[in-house]
This record gives C-alpha cells, structure tokens and sequence, in this order.
C-alpha cells in the first residue's frame, strides 16, 4: 500500500494552506506563493514537531498553577475564602448541585489535561516513526482541536461571577491568581494544536523524505 | 468543484494524498480516500444563505454586547453586566491578561469573523472579486476557532446557576440574543462555500480571471507556482 | 461517502453530440426565504432599541458637597420607595470642591422634574425625631426625592445636606417663633400642645443683628387650627418644679422633651378675642409656662419719684404697689443733682400698669374701670385727683428684712399736704412720703431698753416656782399614762393619720412621676420602645442573615449544603 500511495509531497506538488489550490512547488527548499490566494507556500507547517513541543510544555507549566492557585475568591461580610478549581467541583458536588460539579470538572480539569497527553502522545508516535493506527491517531487530533475551546468554560464562568456579584458590604466576588494561568493552559494549547501537522501522521506510511517535515 | 462540470484534483490537508474530486451534486460531500477527511461540499445558495445570516449574526452580536445580560437583586441590591462589562470587571479587579483573552473570545472574534464574512460575501457576488477577498477570507478562517459564542453560552448560564441559589437573578435580553447568536453562527457556517469564493476571487499573481485550477483534468500542470 | 481512487487519466469521453438535450427551466431570480432572518433580527434590534430611546426620561444633575455612598451605575433615586431614576455618574466639581452627581429619571417620573424639587443622599440616620434610614446599611444608600411645586421643569439641581425635616406635601401650618437663645432645642425638637406632640422644629437661624434667635415651626394638622393670634409658645425642655402649697409640683412633657428639649404651646384663657394664626405668622418664645402667660401690660404710665433718703436696696425691677397689690415696677435708679439749689437727692423713675388693678376689680366695677384705663385722658385725670385730693404719695418700704430689699409703694396719706406737681411734664413728679425704714433702729433700741427693764430676778423666782409644779404635775401625768394606755389610742389613731397622709402625698408623688416618666403608656416610654424595637428587628435581620452566610460562608458561589438555612 505504501508504493502506490501518491502524496503530494511526494509529486513536488503544494496544496495551499490557505485556498486549497494544488500548484507545483518552484523548488524543494521554497516553494513560493500561492498563484491564487498570494499565501506563502508550505509542504508542511514549518518546525510543527517543535512548535508543538515547546506549546504543549509551556502549558503543562502552567497546568500547575491553574489546579493549584485559587481561582475565585468570595467576600462575605469582610472575610473572604478562596476557591481552587478542584476544591469548587468537590464543593459543587457535596452541596447536590452534582450535574454542575460534573460539568466543571470535565470541562476544565479532564479536557486540557487530556488535549495535553493527546498531543503528546501524537508528537511521541510521529517522531517514532509509528505506522498504526493512523485513521484513529488522526480522529484524536480532530478530537483535541475540536474539543479545545471547551476548556475556557470555567473561565467565562469566573469573569460573569466576578462581574455580577458585587455587592459589598454583604457579598463581592473577586478572581483569584489561577485564573490566568488557566486561560493561559487553553490558549496554548490551542496554538500547539494548530501549529501541529496532521499529514505528519501519514508520512511515516509514505515514505516521505525526511527534510520535507 | 461547484463550477459545473468541472473536476478538481487536490492533496488532502490531513494526509497530503493526491485524489480527484468531482463534481458534486447538490448537498453532496467530498471526503478523503484514505483518511476520511471532509474534502469539499456543495452547499445550495453558497452566496446568499450565509450573507442574510451574517447581516443578521452581526445585528445580534451588537445586541448581545450592549444590552445587559441578566439581572441580580439581593436584599434590595441590584446588579447587572454586559459581556465588555465582564471582561472590564476582570481587568478592573487586576486579570488584565484574562480579560483581553476574555474580550478576545467573546467579542472580538466573532465580530471579525462576522465582518470579514460579511465583506467577502458582499464582494463575491458579483466575479471577479477583488484581491483583498482572498485576504479578508483568509483572516475569518483564522478567526474561526476563537470564536467562542457557545462557550460563553454555556458559562453564562452555570454562572447564572450558581448564582440563582442565593439571589433572584433575571436573564435579560443580552443572554437572549447570545443564544440566538449561538445558533446563527454554526449555521452560517454550515452554509459558507470558501471554495466558491476562491473560485470567484481574481489570482494574486497576475490578476487573471479566476480558472479551474492549476493542475487540468488531462493530467497537466496548467501553472506553477510564484516563486 | 467516498469516492473510489481514480487515477489522473480519465475515461473516453461520451459522444455529447448525439444525446437529447434536456429541458432547461433558466433560474429565476427570486429571493430566497432565508432573508427572513436578517429581516427579523434587524426588526427584533430597532424594536429594543427604539424601546430604549422612548423610554428614556431626562438627563438631571444634583450638586452636593459630599455624595457618599453614591456610586455611578448602582444608587438609585426613590421617590415614596418607587424607583424614579438611576445615577449614571459622580464626578468631582467646581475645583474639587463639590460633587455633581449626573442621573438618568425614567420616563413615567419624568413630570416631578420641577425646579424646586428637592433631593438629598438617604443614609442611616439618628436624629431628634428618631432613627431612620436602615434599610440603607444592607442596600446601599439611595437618593430620596421630594416634590416641589413649581411650574417650570428643572434640570439641574442643588442637593440638600440633610434630609428636610417635613416633607412639603404633609399637610399642616409653618410659624416663626423668636427667643433669646436656643436653649437645649435643635432640629426635630419636639412641639407640644396639652401634652400630645402635635409638631416639630424644622429650622433655626440666629437673627441678622444677632441678638436673638429665630426658630421656625411645624405644626401638623388636624392641631394647626389651635394656634390662634393670642396662643403663647413657650421653650418646654426639662423638667418644670414648683414647691408650693400643694407639695412638690414636677411638671414635664415628654421625657424625649427631658432629654432633647421641646416647646409646648397653649392659648390662655384671658384674650377676649382670637382667630387661627395665619401660616408663617411670628410668636415670641417664652421662657416658662408662667412667663408666657402672664397677661400682657399694654397700657403703661411713667413718672418718677424724688427721695431725700438712702436709696441703698432699691434695684430696677422692684415692685411698685397699690395698696400692697402689684401696679408696676421701678424702671431706672438714679440721682438728681441741682447744682443752683446745692441739693442732691434720689431719682427714680417707675412704670405703672393700671390694668394689673383693673383685672383685680369686681365683676360689676370692672366694666368701668376698664372704660377709664382705656383712655389715657380719664387714667391721667383719675390719678392726679387721687394725688391731689386724697394724699396718693409715695413711699420706700421695706421688702426683706435680712437682704434690705426695697420697693416702692403708693399709699393714701390723708395728713399730707398739698402737693405741688406740674403734671404737664411727660414724666410728673408724684410727691414722696418718707420711708419709716429708719425709725425702725429707734423702735428695736425702745424694745431693747423696755426688756432692760424687765424684772428678770422676780421671773425667775416664779419661773422656779412653775417649774416645780410642773414637776408634780409631770409626775402626776405619768402615772395617769401608766394606767390608762387605752386613753392614748385616739391620740395614736391621729398621729397614724397623719402620718398616713404624709405618706399618700408621697405616694401620690411617686405616681405622678410614674405617669409621666416611667408609666405604661407614658409618652417616653412609648417613643422609647417603639425606637428599640426598630433596632431589634433590624438586628435580628442582620444577625439572620450573617448567621447563615456564616455557616455557608461561600455558598453563593458553591451551592448550598442543605435548603433550609
């Protein structure tokens, strides 16, 4: 199967990022512009595997602090508590409120936690080399793109708290030091998935030459 | 793909394979040989579907951003924000980083989206369409994914929640018109042909009218490349 | 679906040529259904946003020279607790000396805009009248609002400090009362009429020359109709006490009038005639219920009088009398000097009010004494015939032994002589008799030599004599109470009774205070429980509530652990 796949790579052909056009590449090492849309050329997205690398550690860095710096801090009637995210969900799900306790915790600790392995799991089987399982390696990187922008829930969450709820003396929100580092976990990894090159996958199965990626 | 008639041969952007797509009925899809990847639809009415819905989506939006989202009253305290309200209280209480990723998400981005949609639409009715088409077009595609209206939904509302167990909270019409918007958005793009418009779009290199493609039916490279 | 590999030469082409041609219906050009939706979204937005326009009222601004607790966006404006308008920003002025607080009024308010409408910031408040404002510790502080009765719509307006103490619209009288100090009253001072609070002071300026105060009233109606032109205002702060016949006589109104001060007021019976005070009219204040209402002297008659003798105990203001019954005073002490004569002697001038020997007349003579004092022509005749014809002099006499207080009294001396007065003059002379002050020291030296002269040896030999019959007697008396004990019951019987009646005064005392300070319903009390009360429901609000956020102290944020707080 391997021969008689024909990849574009592999025609010293380039198929714009940006309009889709198939043109011919002027040379191996440039390829130029897109004669349709002007966008520059790329076989593959440029230092994707590094790109990626250096994101998905930066975001496991602040992965930290986000879990373990409060996020949200109540003010009732002068004294104030402080909230992690982990410490709202168990709260959330001890006071009955448990479809939202769920949510939360999906949504902002499983997800980028996950989105995290995933595309380390993608860079480690891409820089192996591995030939299995494309198809389902493929659908997880669809998955992780598709599923990254959920994470931001508890973020949105935190800004519409801190926004409505003050009402001081009795009662004032105010966000606590994780939330940015949370915001940052989700941006980055949303960067580190769109810097990622899905067609890396498949090379290995194609035998493409290695200067290429 | 949507010209009549005609057939396109393209790489696959997940998996780079060389395939040919043909014409596609109405409604039809396109997806990879190998990979399974959505290559090309045809949508009905590419043109003036998603151009009624993003005149729409961007009268929402601007409703969503200045009318209050919901209302708060506790022991005769009243409180009421809008989105900008929200992401300015971030920055106001010192998450300047998260309100500007805030404001990003919730506002910004689907505004340019919308708009970039909107003049690409607008321009591309009538071929050819001028180069800076392919540019804006370019920028609502990056626009996309950080276009988080349903998100912003869907935290409104456990905000919203949380907060009802202690006071009485009245959603306004702000959150009514985020809603709506959640709605117009995956709808626009459902309907959005980006194929269609290249296919209207003057090339950059030497502004001829639009063609077929670089690469003919008969097998031969019509065009190559500006270095 | 996918389509199945083709590789890049493609199949024969098909003969076109020699297929039918299909029917081609051309496209019309018709606009499609979508457009609906952009139609309804455009409508759905210019529909809110036209609601908002026309909804919108007028745009004011109120300066004031502290707004705390005003904030932008939050405060609102009441007006009988009904939302009227909201502040939508608070911005320092005037060379940061004021503050102007801009706000938006809702349309249906937007007629109360009138120039003199009246706004102030409502906090928690303790003043004279009472607490007031406490809603405002949970809810943040409110702008309040008072109608004004203008014509001609305002926009921008001046804050008051303080809330008005009487809302314009309450119905009831305004009057301006004059006093030489304030006393212990200030704003929200209490006003009295038969004991029931019938108003307040709203206001208080000292007069532009300073020499007295000027004190502004509210009396609420249905009890504005018993101010009258005759009715006397008197300062009723404190505690009256009189000790007189009767036992002690502690008189107060209130006891909030104990503490804080308060005018009472009341018409006396004596003015002949009175209608109901118009709105605004002046009164003086009074210092005490007796000073105000004392009848008024309106008919006065000045003359002056020349003593020979030590004018030395005669101050102004000493009494003049009639016949020992008060007629006037001594207005001025003072010398006269004749440097041709060489003769010095004392002048004073006196002041006398026939109305004070008119009012003590009987029924059937006062209709003509009254006819005679109203005249000053028949007074004038009626005095100088009195002087003349039947020796009306005048004469120092002695007020108090032990200070050496004087005072001036007229009395008829048949033996004087003729008198020889100019009673032309605006101030006549009435010929003085003098004083019998001095022959007191020779009478006191009479009775010293006459109890010289007593045989005190002869006394005291009978003295001894009584006393050892006493003696006897005494002894006798003592066995006469050793054996009759019952004939002593009735004299203990009557000493009980006295003694009991010394209590019941006492009794009755103590219960008057009662009634008036300390009694069930006594006045004070009420005020004061009524005040306490307050309190107590609003701390038990406030412990209700921080006792519960207590328990869940970031519930809000996380859910509650059980429904029931």
């Amino acid at each position: 199967m391997t021969t008689s796949v024909l990849t574009a790579a592999r025609a010293g052909l380039v198929s714009c990022g940006t309009c889709g056009l198939l043109a011919a590449s002027a040379s191996r090492a440039a390829p130029g512009h897109c004669p349709r849309c002007g966008a520059p050329l790329a076989a593959r997205r440029r230092g994707s595997v590094e790109t990626t690398w250096a994101l998905v550690i930066a975001a496991a860095i602040c992965y930290i602090p986000a879990n373990l710096l409060p996020v949200l801090g109540t003010t009732t009637l002068g004294s104030t508590e402080y909230d992690t995210i982990m410490g709202g969900v168990v709260f959330l799900f001890t006071s009955g409120s448990w479809p939202l306790a769920l949510i939360v915790l999906v949504a902002s600790v499983m997800v980028p936690l996950g989105k995290l392995l995933a595309l380390a799991y993608l860079l480690i089987t891409v820089q192996r080399g591995s030939i299995a399982s494309n198809r389902e390696r493929t659908r997880l990187y669809h998955l992780v793109v598709f599923i990254g922008r959920w994470s931001m829930l508890d973020v949105f969450v935190d800004t519409f708290t801190v926004a409505l709820v003050q009402l001081s003396p009795l009662m004032s929100v105010q966000p606590g030091a994780g939330v940015v580092f949370f915001a940052a976990v989700v941006v980055l990894t949303m960067i580190a998935a769109e810097s990622f090159d899905p067609r890396l996958i498949w090379d290995a199965d194609t035998e493409t030459e290695p200067d290429v990626a | 793909m949507t010209g009549a008639g005609h057939a396109e041969t393209l790489a696959c952007p997940d998996c780079d394979l060389l395939q040919v797509v043909p014409e596609l009925p109405l409604g039809a899809k396109a997806s990879c040989a190998r990979c399974g990847r959505t290559l090309a639809t045809r949508t009905a009415d590419p043109i003036e579907r998603p151009l009624a819905l993003s005149i729409a989506a961007l009268l929402v939006l601007i409703l969503a951003n200045t009318a209050p989202l919901m209302g708060l009253s506790v022991v005769g305290q009243q409180a009421s924000t809008t989105i900008v309200g929200g992401a300015w209280q971030m920055w106001v209480q010192g998450q300047e980083l998260t309100a500007v990723v805030v404001a990003f998400c919730a506002v910004f981005a689907p505004a340019a989206y919308l708009l970039c949609t909107l003049a690409v639409l607008l321009a591309a009715r009538r071929p050819p369409a001028p180069r800076w088409v392919g540019e804006l077009l370019r920028w609502a595609e990056a626009m996309q994914p950080w276009s988080m209206v349903e998100v912003m939904m869907l935290g409104i509302l456990v905000a919203l929640i949380k907060i009802a167990e202690l006071a009485t909270v009245e959603p306004d019409i702000g959150m009514y018109a985020v809603g709506v918007l959640m709605l117009l958005i995956p709808a626009i793009q459902s309907s959005f042909d980006p194929e269609a418009i290249w296919k209207r779009v003057t090339w950059a290199d030497d502004g001829s009218p639009p063609a077929d493609g670089a690469v003919q039916t008969d097998g031969t490279l019509n065009l190559r490349s500006v270095p | 679906m996918p389509i199945p590999k083709r590789s890049l030469t493609l199949p024969d082409p098909i003969d076109r040529e020699t297929l039918p041609r299909a029917t081609l219906t051309p496209p019309r050009r018709r606009i499609s259904a979508i457009w609906l939706i952009p139609l309804i979204a455009a409508a759905v937005a210019i529909g809110i946003a036209v609601n908002r326009v026309m909804n919108q009222g007028p745009t004011i601004t109120i300066v004031f020279s502290s707004a705390e607790g005003v904030e932008a966006g939050k405060t609102f404006i009441k007006y009988k607790d009904v939302k009227i308008g909201q502040v939508t920003a608070v911005e320092l002025y005037q060379e940061y000396s004021k503050v102007i607080v801009t706000a938006r009024i809702d349309k249906h308010a937007a007629g109360l805009m009138v120039e003199d409408a009246n706004f102030w910031v409502v906090e928690p408040r303790v003043t004279l009248s009472g607490v007031s404002g406490l809603s405002t510790l949970l809810a943040g502080n409110y702008i309040g609002f008072e109608q004004g009765h203008a014509q001609r719509a305002g926009r921008r307006f001046v804050g008051l400090e303080v809330p008005p103490a009487v809302t314009i619209d309450q119905p009831g009288r305004r009057f301006q009362l004059k006093a030489d100090d304030m006393g212990s009253l200030g704003v929200g001072s209490p006003l009295y009429f038969r004991r029931l609070q019938v108003g307040q002071v709203t206001a208080y300026a000292l007069a532009d020359d300073g020499k007295s105060v000027s004190i502004r009233v509210f009396v609420n109606a249905p009890y504005d109709r018993f101010v009258g032109t005759d009715t006397r205002f008197w300062n009723a702060s404190g505690v009256d006490v009189s000790l007189g016949a009767g036992g002690l006589d502690l008189r107060t109104q209130s006891l909030v009038s104990l503490l804080i001060g308060g005018i009472a007021f009341e018409s006396p019976g004596f003015a002949a005639t009175s209608e109901p005070a118009a709105a605004d009219s002046a009164f003086p204040l009074y210092g005490d219920r007796t000073t105000a209402m004392k009848q008024p002297d309106t008919i006065a008659r000045s003359y002056v009088l020349y003593f020979s003798e030590s004018l030395r105990g005669l101050s102004v203001g000493a009494p003049l009398t009639l016949l020992g019954l008060p007629a006037g005073e001594v207005t001025q002490v003072g010398v006269d000097l004749d440097p041709v004569k060489l003769a010095v002697r004392g002048r004073v001038e006196v002041v006398a009010y026939p109305e004070r020997i008119v009012a003590r007349l009987q029924t059937h003579q006062s209709a003509a004494g009254q006819a005679i004092v109203q005249s000053e022509q028949a007074t004038h005749e009626l005095f100088k015939r009195l002087v003349e014809e039947r020796g009306l002099r005048a004469q120092l006499r002695s007020g108090n032994l032990l200070t050496g207080q004087l005072f001036v009294s007229l009395d008829f001396f048949p033996d004087a002589g003729k008198p020889d007065v100019d009673w032309t003059q605006a101030l006549p002379a009435i010929p003085t008799v003098p004083s019998t002050v001095p022959d007191l020291e020779a009478k006191v030296t009479a009775i010293l030599a006459k109890i010289d002269a007593l045989p005190f040896k002869a006394i005291g030999a009978d003295l001894k004599k009584v006393i050892e019959s006493l003696d006897k007697t005494l002894k006798d008396v003592n066995k006469a109470v050793n054996r009759i004990d019952t004939g002593l019951t009735p004299e203990l019987v009557s000493t009980v009774a006295d003694l009991r009646r010394a209590l019941d005064s006492a009794d009755r005392l103590i219960k008057s205070t009662d009634a008036t300070l300390l009694g069930e319903d006594a006045p004070g009390q009420i005020q004061l429980r009524d005040a306490l009360e307050e309190i107590a429901g609003a701390a038990r609000a406030v412990r209700g509530l921080s006792d519960y956020l207590e328990r869940q102290p970031a519930s809000l944020i996380r859910g509650k652990t059980e429904k029931t707080p």
